[in-house]
């Protein structure tokens, strides 16, 4: 019995002690595996650090770029069941489409007359603002609100100023200088009149106030000097104040015409893209193609085509924009 | 409702677990889970709770005015029967459905009211079962359904679409057939009860696609006293040796409004048009008149549109003679500023949606959401009258549709039978504010809705006969693209572009559409859709001899 007791006593013993090596191999084996993870982890931590932002980009940016690639190569039409490849036939459709070439002019002609006058105006007005006077606060804060009120409530705004019969605009003109026939929305030229006075209200302030940094920026000793010189006014803006400048109005104008050339909202809002399709822009015509419609392989094609358009607009003022660095 | 009882159950779960937790009955993780679930319910959006509290109580008229009484019958029908009727079978069915939510989607602002304040609360205290009104713009009750449906998101259970989107819904799969439905569940009297302009419109490939659900038929509205004017009669005698009459043809038409104008003017002009760019007025407009007329769509067999026809530049030239003869601004005005023009007495004709009448009449305006709309200064002068030419548009319309992603389906289909039933229907379409119009036979002939106002009997006989006489829009695949090309031409020409052209050019948009959907495909659509009563002037109601008289 005592033997027998000894000899469980032993084995227990046997048992603890072996428990006891094993306890120690794992905990052990576990350091070591932290150690690793340790040592792969500082090998690795940028990529750690980087790779919430890479999977982020990938789904929301790479995945449906990919995606709309294959949309615009296949048949992906509301009203025609299927997926088929189709080949070139969505960007045939698009070009081909008189509504789509049109359209793309008429997105050009109104984002280069609208950037083009509202950096005319807004040049000058920072100019003017370059001065110190009573009541310049007051002026350049009324100047900026525009800036702030959404493009759809600028059309809605406007729409509502220059719509007959109930229009106040068109009552003014009619108490001013008799009845008329203008339709300021649908009539040529008035309804591209129209569409650009409403954008360039809105974004005439962002050419202001980059071009009031600007121009505060320009060091006074130059026009001291050139004062001191008896350089005239004229001859200070287009030597001084202009290549000064330069760099500011690139980066300005390339900003205003990127946005411009998607100009939806007050198109939308003001006519509709009509009469006829006489207003169409691209983002307009790419709209009623793809989300009223729902031509979406057309749209997607549609897309590409105007993305490679934009790119080669980008790439020329970008280029122009980075050649003084350069030097 | 639903929130409203999760929350009370929420907090009443809250409370016994942290008392259980001080006692030590419960662990701290389950009282922390119930506060998070009140947290969260919380949390959510605070026009939701405000919606679901705001849908417990119906909003019933006074149960002696004609419109309580409506209420009262529809409620009676729902609960008492008769046990055959589609109102009651639709909630004795649905009760097995009572805790569900269902999802409707009705236009936005006015359209919406009416199941926000009437049918949704009173179909959730029949059957237990929630609504959930979702609002869209008109264009989106098309295409945000469809994006739904490539998201497979199942949000909506019901539409409200037009008609005319059936086909394209019903081959893109966003919505369901209803005919075991109905063979389950309706009453076939209350089927046969439709006037037959409407119990077609909602077939397509011979199933049915939903209940039909608003008579947007247009009529013409006119002034009596300007018609009734003996100075004007005689002078209009005196310059064309005509009777000056409500006008029963378009070129009749535009002399008479020339004619207002020209001796009334600035006071009455002659007419007004929603003609704005992007609405519907052209391509409506445009369409009757252009059937009218004698004008077809396709060639049958190749499928090339037709426009570039006789008819269509006699159908321009007549829209563009009413358009010079109309109140200044008529080119750039909607659907609302006409009806404003009207009630201030502008206009001595215009043509346009039901709700003209109620407006008229003064008794829309009666309720608080619509008396944004000015009162009517032309409320005992009001005459109604088929169209010029006789075909008006049966515009739009809308067609109560389920969803083919719908989770709840059944419970659904039910809510539809309910609210277009005879009875339910009729209280709808007498609520003040709502944009639904009567098109039932029991609705036309209803005392209730004829004692509204006046001349509302006049009102009710006009629209069933223009009902007899309507052409209905283009039910078939591709009717966006083609009514779009239809406005697009129509505003072009307004603008000064020569009719003839911009008929080749919509012709060739419409062909380029035909030929992206596939000839074929369209013709068979195309033959389908000729077998509609109203699909052109000579297949009319009256024409088919199925004209209902109403006295």
């Amino acid at each position: 019995m005592a033997g027998a007791g000894a000899s469980a006593i032993s084995g227990r013993a046997a048992v603890m002690a072996r428990n006891a090596t094993m306890n120690g191999a794992g905990v052990a084996r576990r350091r070591v595996r932290a150690r690793t993870w340790s040592a792969w982890s500082d090998r690795h931590f940028k990529w750690l650090l980087v790779a919430p932002a890479v999977i982020l980009i990938l789904a929301l940016t790479v995945y449906p770029l990919v995606y709309s690639v294959w949309v615009a190569f296949v048949n992906f039409d509301f009203q025609i069941p299927g997926h088929d490849f189709v080949g070139l036939q969505n960007f045939e459709h698009v070009v081909e489409d008189p509504v789509a070439r049109w359209s793309l002019l008429t997105t050009a002609f109104l984002s280069v007359s609208s950037v083009v006058i509202e950096f005319l105006l807004g040049l000058g007005l920072a100019m003017a603002m370059t001065k110190i006077f009573t009541g310049r606060g007051v002026i350049m804060l009324i100047l900026i609100v525009p800036l702030f009120v959404s493009p759809v409530v600028v059309g809605q705004i406007w729409s509502l100023l220059l719509q007959k019969p109930y229009g106040p605009f068109d009552y003014l003109v009619g108490q001013l200088f008799g009845p008329t026939d203008v339709s300021w929305l649908t009539g040529n030229p008035w309804k591209y009149v129209s569409l650009i006075v409403g954008d360039v209200w809105q974004w005439t302030p962002f050419m202001f106030v980059i071009l009031l940094a600007g121009l505060t920026s320009v060091s006074p000793e130059l026009y001291e000097a050139a004062e001191l010189d008896g350089v005239s006014r004229w001859q200070i803006f287009w030597n001084i104040t202009l290549p000064q400048i330069a760099p500011l109005i690139l980066i300005a104008i390339t900003f205003r015409l990127l946005d411009a050339v998607k100009l939806f909202d007050i198109i939308f809002i003001m006519t509709g893209g009509g009469p006829g399709t006489s207003t169409y822009t691209t983002s307009f015509y790419l709209y009623q193609t793809g989300f009223q419609h729902f031509h979406l392989g057309q749209a997607t094609a549609g897309s590409w085509i105007f993305l490679i358009l934009t790119a080669v607009l980008i790439m020329f003022l970008v280029r122009r924009m980075l050649r003084p660095e350069r030097a | 409702m639903n929130r409203e009882r999760e929350r009370r159950e929420i907090e009443a779960g809250l409370v016994e677990e942290v008392e259980a937790w001080l006692r030590g009955d419960s662990s701290r993780r389950e009282a922390l889970k119930w506060a998070l679930k009140l947290g969260a319910l919380g949390a959510l959006p605070a026009s939701m709770l405000s919606s679901s509290v705001a849908w417990a109580a119906a909003e019933l008229a006074d149960p002696s005015t004609p419109l309580g009484q409506a209420q009262a019958a529809a409620m009676k029908a729902s609960t008492e029967g008769p046990a055959d009727g589609s109102a009651y079978r639709a909630v004795q069915a649905a009760k097995k459905f009572s805790g569900t939510t269902i999802n409707m989607v009705y236009e936005e602002q006015l359209q919406a009211l009416e199941p926000r304040n009437y049918s949704g609360p009173v179909w959730q205290d029949l059957t237990g079962i929630s609504s959930n009104v979702i609002e869209l713009s008109h264009p989106d009750q098309y295409s945000k359904p469809i994006a739904e449906h490539f998201a497979g998101s199942g949000a909506y259970d019901i539409l409200d679409i037009e008609p005319a989107w059936i086909p394209a819904m019903a081959e893109g799969g966003v919505i369901a057939p209803i005919d075991d439905y109905l063979a389950k569940y309706a009453n076939p009297a209350d089927m046969a009860d439709y006037h037959p302009l409407y119990s077609a419109m909602t077939t397509y490939k011979g199933k049915t696609w939903g209940f039909f659900d608003d008579g947007d038929v247009f009529m013409l509205y006119y002034r009596r006293d300007v018609f009734e004017d003996q100075k004007l009669k005689d002078a209009y005698k005196a310059k064309f040796n005509q009777e000056f009459r409500v006008p029963q043809g378009w070129d009749e038409y535009s002399q008479v409004a020339q004619f207002i104008t020209d001796q009334l003017a600035p006071n009455i002009y002659g007419s007004a048009h929603f003609r704005k760019f992007g609405g519907p007025g052209n391509q409506f407009s445009f369409l009757q008149q252009y059937r009218s007329n004698g004008g077809t769509f396709f060639d049958d067999q190749s499928m090339r549109a037709k426009l570039d026809s006789d008819a269509g530049i006699k159908t321009l030239q007549q829209m563009i003679a009413a358009n010079k003869a109309s109140m200044p601004g008529n080119n750039e005005m909607d659907a609302v500023a006409v009806w404003v023009a009207w009630l201030q007495g502008k206009v001595a004709m215009i043509f346009s949606w039901p709700p003209s009448g109620r407006l008229s009449a003064g008794y829309a305006q009666s309720d608080k959401a619509i008396n944004f709309v000015p009162k009517s200064t032309v409320a005992d002068k009001v005459g109604y009258a088929v169209m010029p030419g006789k075909n008006g548009e049966h515009a739009s319309g809308y067609v109560k549709a389920l969803t083919s992603d719908s989770p709840n389906a059944e419970a659904a289909y039910l809510f539809m039978q309910w609210a277009t039933c005879p009875p339910v229907s009729l209280a709808r379409t007498m609520v003040p504010y709502a944009l639904r119009d009567p098109y039932r036979l029991s609705h036309y002939k209803s005392p209730l809705y004829r004692a509204l106002w006046p001349n509302a009997k006049d009102y009710l006989i006009g629209l069933n006969n223009a009902a007899n006489n309507a052409v209905i829009d283009m039910i078939m695949p591709g009717w966006q693209d083609y009514a779009l090309s239809i406005d697009r031409m129509c505003t072009a020409v307004w603008a000064g572009d020569d009719p003839k052209a911009s008929l080749q050019k919509c012709g060739a948009e419409w062909d380029s559409t035909t030929d992206k959907l596939g000839v074929d495909k369209q013709r068979d659509a195309y033959q389908q859709f000729k077998k509609l009563p109203g699909a052109y002037a000579d297949n009319t109601i009256e024409k088919l001899g199925k004209a209902v008289t109403i006295d």
